[in-house]
């Protein structure tokens, strides 16, 4: 490959066992985490030059000038249009981190060494990406410029994203630039194309999709008609079939004329009559339980709402007995009221007011709270209870109100759970072994904010903490990353960060992340992947979806800065 | 592994007092170092250009502006350096003598566009000054001391790091006159070697025909060489038509030295000098260098006093070998001196401010081509080392 530099070890800037120096001509194109090779000394006993390769992290520029004032005295002190006959001579330097040698000799690379682009090969050596194991396909890399350019497709080892050696997935970005969603949509694409294609009698994956904006994922079985020709080779490259998800089932909010949702009239209509499609309710014999999920976000110092949950669960006063909502809603008035003696004496009627005037607010806002099903209504409790293999659930709950979106997400997940933990009567080899559930805005649920004693966030925990043995895998985004609990974030296995701000990563979160990086998050499109999966953090381009999509990415990664790693 | 000391002690038969070792270019005492150390004074009757009405200064900063933006004139650049080490005193025949030791690095760069510059010959030497008393036959030094530079260059410590000497420079061993010191005369050796090696070049770009009304070399210095008593270009005076393309820059003299037609200084007159203007070209003839050489020089001021420190700083004497018989009878043509002026003006930028106090009277792509072959120079604590 290309000589593009020699290595520079100073008295003051060293080659050392990790990171090295190079200069290069000063209109060489170079880009941050592209990877170089480094002739190197030969093991003990051999002619051959063993061969170091580094990661790209900083490219300075610099020339002779020892100060400003003499770039303005250069230029004829000061004067705009002065055209030197020599330019002051520069060079770039770069700073390169080591990440590994051939011979796995781990002495400085010497001064004076050639630096060269290193080939396809090579970079999969350098980023140890040749030895990934039950490959999961997570993006590609390009690298270098034309004529030297390569494509590398990039893939997980798949046991730690989604078990057994690890799981659950945080996404970070902020919103619209991010590709969040296109990139989470993309893993479960290839999770599903893999367990589509690889069929194993011990292995299976099922997912649960919230769609909590727009009507970006109530199509996701659609093709999507701007993927061009080099997206599907870009596709095909990466060993995933561009065509979009397939056993997509949709749930809609039920209304009376038409489900809550932003998707149109006829793309639901259409859904309905292929069957895919259906409306879910919440009837208050079997749901009743689960009224706790309503107040996850209220904040609830001395318990009252806790125990005012627990008080009308266990059936205490007259609670017992009640056959709908609005019998249920009376009989919280009822307890609002001075002078009633059945009640509670530990819970105050200011307590009871606060949780009647909540509960009103929900029932009044949303028609999911309904005696019975209809026809084409459906309870999602138990449609994920049976759930069948590659089967994908999507969920609508965008144009709920927020109180609810997290009354469904909870009552979701212990769904999901309650399926997991085989208390449901279902034969264990029918239920699929894993169940990959995808929220967007995790924050509103699981963020350092959420009362501990949030219901929602304690089902979060109790997944991130055990999900990985019951088969329960969390891919969770969010906009800021700093903002989820720190034992949600701890437990992912694997990070992806998309574009963020310059606030977001003066946070603590980011500390240990090199600037060169904190630049990409700031100004790239891409998606930078960390975790136990990777050796090295890598940072991918996000593909086009393959799945029709409410907005396009098209304008984005045709603008993008390729990737690096 | 093998020194060279105890090696040439053997040699020689001398005995070395292991002395303290050390770079002389660093325990130098700072003094004002001109580029022209001769005194010369203009011929009464000779003028050093063709326009003999020119009397005062003429402005060239129009010149210079007309052929802004287009091929300049120099495309070589050439500059000499050299770094001494004292690095033992040899006792032979009862007498003391300094062993001086050498880099010599001269090197020629070429401008191939304002931002390709790259080098086109580079001469980098290690030597050592002997005194001749070390050859104790004296019947034929130059093979004796080939022998011992050809020896010294087999040593180990030599061939471990692939250096090798190019020569042992002789200085004479007799008795010193009042105030002389045999160091000096070591150091003078090495300093002729430097100025060989610059002829040399010259006299390589012109083989290769490089050099033309095109494309001038630009050499940092003056082109006064004194003749020597030995090398292929001992004398200025049988090589002048390499100079044809050569212009020589000092942008150290001492003003002192110039004498106008009637025998008084020119330092108040160069002081005086405004921004972009050049003298009347003097002509002139040393006695040092031979009679047969007859020099055009003048001066012109590239910065405005008002930003350098002293009135002498920012003005440049430029030097040029008078070649045909015509420029010799009735001096260089006026148009090629404001050509030529008006070129060096155009060099002004970059400044080398802050990195070396001589800024303004530097041009940039002389004092690149100074770090260029400063820069190739092996470090004082790995030569003294090889002793």
């Amino acid at each position: 490959m290309k000589n593009i530099g020699k290595i520079v070890a100073t008295e003051k800037m060293p080659t050392t066992v990790d990171e090295f120096y190079f200069w290069t001509d000063k209109v060489r194109i170079i880009k941050p985490f592209d990877v170089v090779k480094v002739d190197h000394i030969p093991p003990s006993g051999s002619n051959k030059n063993s061969i170091t390769f580094g990661v790209v992290e900083e490219i300075s520029h610099f020339t002779d000038s020892p100060s400003f004032l003499a770039g303005y005295i250069s230029s004829d002190f000061g004067d705009v249009d002065h055209k030197p006959n020599t330019e002051r001579i520069g060079m770039n330097y770069v700073k390169a981190k080591v990440v590994g040698n051939t011979e796995g000799i781990f002495t400085p690379v010497l001064d004076g060494h050639l630096v060269s682009l290193a080939g396809e090969e090579d970079v999969k050596k350098a980023l140890g990406l040749d030895e990934i194991k039950n490959k999961l396909p997570c993006g590609y890399i390009d690298m270098y410029e034309p004529p030297d350019n390569i494509r590398i497709p990039v893939h997980f080892n798949s046991h730690f994203l989604i078990g057994p050696e690890g799981a659950h997935l945080n996404i970070s970005g902020i919103s619209g630039l991010a590709a969040k969603t296109s990139y989470a949509m993309f893993l479960l694409k290839a999770i599903q194309c893999q367990f589509l294609q690889n069929k194993k009698e011990n292995e299976s994956v099922a997912f649960v999709i919230l769609n909590v904006k727009g009507k970006d994922l109530v199509a996701i079985d659609e093709p999507n008609k701007d993927l061009e020709n080099r997206d599907k080779d870009i596709y095909e490259m990466l060993g995933l079939e561009p065509k979009p998800f397939t056993n997509v089932k949709y749930f809609y909010p039920y209304n009376k004329d038409f489900p809550t949702t932003y998707a149109l009239k006829d793309d639901v209509k259409s859904q309905m009559k292929q069957g895919k499609a259906f409306q879910f309710k919440y009837i208050f014999e079997e749901d009743k339980d689960s009224i706790d999920l309503l107040f996850s976000n209220v904040d609830d110092p001395t318990q009252t709402m806790e125990s005012i949950v627990n008080y009308i669960s266990t059936g205490q006063g007259k609670f017992d007995g009640l056959t709908n909502w609005n019998e249920l809603l009376t009989e919280i008035y009822e307890h609002t009221k001075k002078g009633d003696t059945g009640k509670d004496k530990e819970i105050t009627i200011s307590s009871w007011g606060k949780f009647y005037r909540l509960f009103r607010k929900t029932l009044d806002k949303s028609a999911i709270f309904a005696s019975r099903l209809g026809d084409g209504e459906v309870r999602l409790q138990e449609q994920i209870k049976n759930i069948q293999k590659n089967d994908i659930y999507v969920i609508d709950v965008a144009k709920l109100d927020e109180e609810t979106q997290g009354f469904v997400f909870g009552d979701v997940m212990r769904a999901v759970y309650d399926l997991k933990l085989g208390q449901i009567e279902r034969k264990e080899s029918e239920i699929p072994s894993k169940i990959i559930i995808f929220i967007d805005e995790l924050n509103k649920y699981a963020s350092k904010e959420v009362p501990k004693s949030s219901p929602i966030l304690r089902q979060i925990l109790d997944i991130t903490e055990r999900g990985c043995s019951l088969g329960i895998i969390l891919f969770g985004a969010e906009q800021f990353r700093s903002d989820i609990h720190d034992r949600v974030k701890g437990n992912c296995s694997s990070y992806a960060y998309g574009r963020t701000n310059a606030i977001e990563v003066s946070k603590g979160d980011y500390q240990y992340v090199p600037p060169v990086y904190k630049f990409n998050l700031k100004n790239i499109l891409g998606v930078s992947l960390s975790g136990r999966a990777f050796r090295y953090n890598l940072f991918v381009q996000p593909t086009m979806p393959i799945q029709q999509k409410g907005f396009s990415l098209q304008s984005l990664t045709q603008n993008s800065i390729p990737f690096a790693a | 592994m093998d020194k060279i000391i105890p090696f040439l002690e053997e040699q020689v038969g001398g005995i070395c007092y292991r002395s303290y070792k050390y770079c002389v270019d660093e325990r130098e005492v700072p003094s004002v170092n001109y580029e022209d150390n001769k005194l010369y004074t203009l011929q009464r009757d000779r003028y050093g250009e063709t326009d003999t009405s020119l009397k005062s200064t003429k402005d060239i900063y129009r010149t210079a502006k007309q052929i802004e933006g287009s091929n300049p004139l120099f495309r070589y650049f050439l500059d000499g350096s050299r770094r001494i080490y004292k690095i033992d005193d040899i006792e032979l025949g009862r007498k003391i003598f300094p062993i001086i030791g050498g880099q010599i690095g001269v090197a020629c760069c070429e401008r191939q566009s304002p931002s390709t510059f790259k080098k086109a010959i580079l001469e980098h030497n290690l030597v050592m000054s002997l005194p001749s008393e070390a050859d104790k036959d004296g019947k034929n030094s130059e093979q004796f001391f080939n022998a011992i530079t050809q020896k010294i260059n087999n040593l180990s410590k030599l061939l471990q790091y692939n250096l090798k000497f190019s020569k042992i420079l002789t200085y004479s061993s007799k008795e010193l006159a009042p105030g002389e010191k045999f160091e000096n005369k070591g150091i003078a050796k090495i300093q002729d070697e430097m100025t060989e090696c610059e002829k040399k070049i010259v006299a390589e770009l012109v083989k290769k025909n490089l050099l033309n009304q095109d494309n001038y070399l630009l050499k940092d210095g003056s082109l006064q060489y004194k003749p020597m008593k030995s090398g292929d270009f001992r004398e200025l005076s049988k090589i002048k038509s390499n100079y044809r393309c050569v212009i020589g820059l000092s942008k150290h003299f001492n003003p002192e030295l110039s004498k106008d037609k009637s025998g008084k200084s020119n330092a108040t007159k160069i002081a005086k000098l405004p921004l972009y203007h050049r003298t009347p070209a003097f002509m002139y003839q040393t006695d040092i260098v031979s009679t047969e050489v007859h020099f055009c020089i003048w001066y012109l001021r590239i910065r405005d006093v008002k930003y350098t420190e002293s009135p002498f700083a920012g003005v440049v004497k430029i030097e040029k070998v008078l070649v045909t018989d015509d420029e010799i009878e009735n001096g260089l043509s006026s148009d090629e001196i404001d050509l030529i002026s008006a070129n060096i003006i155009n060099e002004r930028s970059p400044v080398a401010y802050g990195t070396d106090t001589r800024w303004a009277n530097h041009l940039y792509p002389i004092y690149l081509t100074e770090k260029y072959v400063k820069s190739q120079y092996i470090s004082d604590l790995h030569f003294l080392n090889l002793f």
